[in-house]
């Protein structure tokens, strides 16, 4: 119990007093979670789009599979990751593993469902006079995307907030893709499951703290433009 | 905002390469217990002050480092499981390989001793364990240390305790399962480097001590061995062949006989012996 | 002259229910066409025909040299679209403010400067631009969105004005304003105008032919 308590002041202590592992630690896990939010957004809506817009033969299966694969273990996920791109793997030659860019692969299969997900279920449910007023007005396919993408910006941003949870939080595949190289891909949640493993719970908890300190960094200044793009 | 994006995309992207297109870099592979002594941490500024070359590894179990090493994702390996590493070099996928050095594994357990193990020889102590009823701790995690656990339990002519009520498998880490054994007023096998943390986290005053120690059967060999270059035509064997060299040189075999953790030696370098 | 619109041998069905039976109909370039009949009798199924929001299932449109019909590809369609716009029964606009909901239709036509454009649209129907360009689509009355939709639609200059029950569950100020908004594209930009409507006065004094629906078909 103690421990939480110590924890709890050591992340102050690793944070403000520049503490250059936690800090590298920091950057890699800002690094790889924006690249792979990005990512995951970037191709996650607009699929998310075509599955809650358009009608084609055995959608609903793969609306069950995308709803099926928000509970994909991210274990699970980098050991596929690591069977490709690892190097007697089909993708070796692109050199990923061990790297922030492997770990971000991962994180897109991860982040990716439930974006594609809450995207689907906003377009589905929208407003029946949407898609015949965009079209009345002359929108073409990639205008009638784009302005649908808009007009459920909240429930994107929310799927979006999801992902980014998801993503942040996760050590399967940072573990297995990225090799808890120290000052490389030792990231925040690996260098816990190292402080954990050692038995060394206050340090395990003040890493967690740090986590959460740069989440909550994140959801602010995030919060600002969910009341812009609110309603 | 578009804009932004790409340009973060590619700051992150582009910064790492530009920084390694510098040194030569060395991929290696190594167990969870070697990196948590400490001493890759010691050694590898030195290597590279001395080669030029940045040492990097991954620790995981010893099962998975001989996977990577077959697969081709590592250059060199450092692990302490001989009979692996034999079967290693034999099918192939390893070259070169030495030994460097040696810790060992200590039976540790109650203070009050019960089953009155203390300074006996390993077989005999587990024996003698096996027979009290007491409980013993084992991690039951398939790592190396239950490996060499389970395999001492074979040397003492016993089966393996599976399924007797005193023998207690936590599948976890070292220091939780000494944790375990500690609450359960019970007997478990350890390495030194792993005692003597759980030692100074209770100030030199642990409630559970070391019973049995220096037996032969309990030392840890490590050695290691380069990717063999015929199996993996991209490992860099050069470098790796650089590195094993410099780990049984006579500098390096002295820096590993004089690192400490906290005060206390913990490897014995043997390479060439 | 031929007719802007030529209608022959349409059938629509949804659900096995036979919507819409229209051997043959025709709308006179620049005319005012009113489309009046009970709840149910294919009135806006016709409309989304001949808005081009639906392809015919069986049968054929010709519209200004060009037909359409069950093979007819999508792109002819969109093509086809930025000729004619409907308005829709209850006002609906996007999610944004009224001078991008106003400006939306030139932006997808590639046109970006268009406040001035959107300033004259808003003045025609009667919507003073200064109040009303940067008001969000949630902080307007019913009739203010319904003129802001119309706004967004008179903006286009289109050849054809589709207008389903435009002025129902209005205020009067708004009923007027869009009456008026509407006569004028006919008078100023020679729009042909195609209207639903249960005001039957208004429909009588402003149309030039109507077409009654009952149960899918023309009747009398």
């Amino acid at each position: 119990m103690d421990f939480i308590l110590e924890g709890i002041y050591k992340a102050f202590l690793l944070l403000l007093g520049g503490h250059e592992e936690t800090w590298s630690a920091v950057y890699a896990t800002v690094a790889v979670s924006s690249i792979s939010i990005c990512a995951t957004v970037l191709l996650g809506a607009p699929l998310g789009f075509l599955l809650g817009y358009c009608s084609f033969p055995g959608r609903r299966a793969v609306r069950l599979v995308v709803d099926t694969l928000l509970s994909f273990p991210t274990v699970v996920i980098g050991l596929i990751v690591y069977g490709f791109i690892s190097r007697s793997g089909p993708l070796g030659e692109l050199g990923l593993l061990f790297t922030l860019q492997g770990i971000a692969v991962g994180q897109v299969m991860l982040g990716l469902p439930v974006v594609v997900a809450m995207v689907a279920n906003a377009v589905e449910n929208a407003d029946e006079r949407l898609e015949a007023t965009l079209l009345t007005l002359g929108a073409d396919s990639t205008q009638l995307l784009r302005a649908t993408l808009w007009e459920v910006r909240y429930h994107l941003m929310l799927a979006t907030v999801a992902a980014y949870g998801r993503i942040v939080s996760e050590v399967g595949i940072s573990m297995m893709v990225g090799g808890n190289i120290k000052w490389h891909t030792r990231t925040i949640t690996t260098a816990i499951a190292l402080e954990t493993g050692k038995g060394e719970f206050a340090m395990g908890v003040a890493l967690g703290l740090v986590l959460l300190i740069i989440a909550f960094g994140v959801n602010i200044s995030v919060s600002g433009l969910k009341r812009r793009v609110a309603k | 905002m578009k804009k932004l994006i790409t340009l973060l995309l590619f700051l992150v992207l582009a910064l790492p390469a530009v920084a390694f297109a510098e040194k030569p870099v060395l991929m290696m592979s190594t167990t969870t217990s070697t990196d948590n002594t400490g001493l890759l941490d010691v050694l590898k500024p030195a290597f590279e002050a001395e080669t030029g070359i940045e040492l990097r590894w991954t620790a995981v179990g010893t099962g998975k480092a001989l996977a990577m090493g077959q697969n081709c994702d590592v250059d060199v390996l450092l692990v302490h499981a001989p009979g692996a590493e034999k079967k290693f070099v034999a099918d192939g996928y390893g070259v070169d390989r030495t030994q460097l050095m040696y810790n060992d594994f200590v039976i540790i357990g109650p203070a009050a001793d019960p089953a009155k193990v203390k300074g006996m020889s390993v077989s005999d102590a587990l024996k003698k364990i096996g027979q009290s009823g007491n409980i013993f701790c084992s991690r039951g995690d398939n790592s190396g240390t239950h490996k060499k656990e389970l395999s001492l339990w074979k040397e003492s002519g016993m089966a393996v305790p599976e399924k007797e009520a005193w023998y207690v498998q936590t599948g976890q880490g070292m220091l939780p399962t000494i944790n375990v054994a500690n609450e359960k007023n019970a007997y478990t096998m350890t390495d030194r480097g792993t005692f003597i943390k759980y030692e100074a986290s209770h100030n030199g005053n642990p409630p559970i001590v070391i019973l049995v120690e220096g037996d032969g059967a309990l030392f840890n060999q490590y050695s290691a061995m380069a990717v063999n270059p015929k199996n993996c035509p991209n490992a860099k064997y050069d470098l790796a062949k650089k590195y094993i060299d410099w780990m049984a040189s006579d500098a390096t075999q002295k820096l590993i006989g004089d690192f400490k953790l906290m005060g206390k030696q913990l490897f014995t370098p043997n390479a060439g012996k | 002259m031929s007719p802007l619109y030529s209608l022959s041998g349409i059938r629509q069905r949804y659900a096995g229910r036979l919507a819409l039976d229209l051997p043959s109909l025709s709308i006179e370039e620049g005319s005012i066409v009113g489309v009046a009949g009970p709840n149910g009798s294919g009135k806006s199924t016709l409309m989304r025909m001949l808005a081009f929001l639906e392809m015919p299932q069986e049968g054929q449109i010709r519209f200004d040299g060009t037909s359409v019909d069950a093979s007819s590809g999508g792109s002819r369609a969109a093509m086809l679209r930025k000729h004619v716009t409907l308005l829709t029964q209850e006002p609906y606009l996007l999610r944004r403010t009224v001078a991008e909901n106003v400006g939306y239709g030139l932006a997808v036509r590639g046109q970006r400067n268009s406040a001035d454009a959107v300033r004259q649209a808003l003045a025609d129907v009667g919507l003073p631009a200064q109040e009303f360009m940067h008001r969000q689509w949630f902080e307007l009355s019913g009739g203010e969105a319904q003129r802001v939709a119309l706004a967004a639609r008179i903006i286009l200059r289109p050849k054809v004005l589709l207008m389903d029950e435009p002025t129902s569950s209005l205020d009067e100020e708004s009923a007027e304003r869009i009456r008026m908004a509407s006569m004028r594209m006919r008078d100023a930009h020679g729009t042909t105008l195609v209207i639903v409507s249960h005001d039957r006065e208004w429909l009588d004094s402003v149309t030039d032919t109507m077409v009654m629906l009952r149960n899918g078909h023309l009747a009398g």
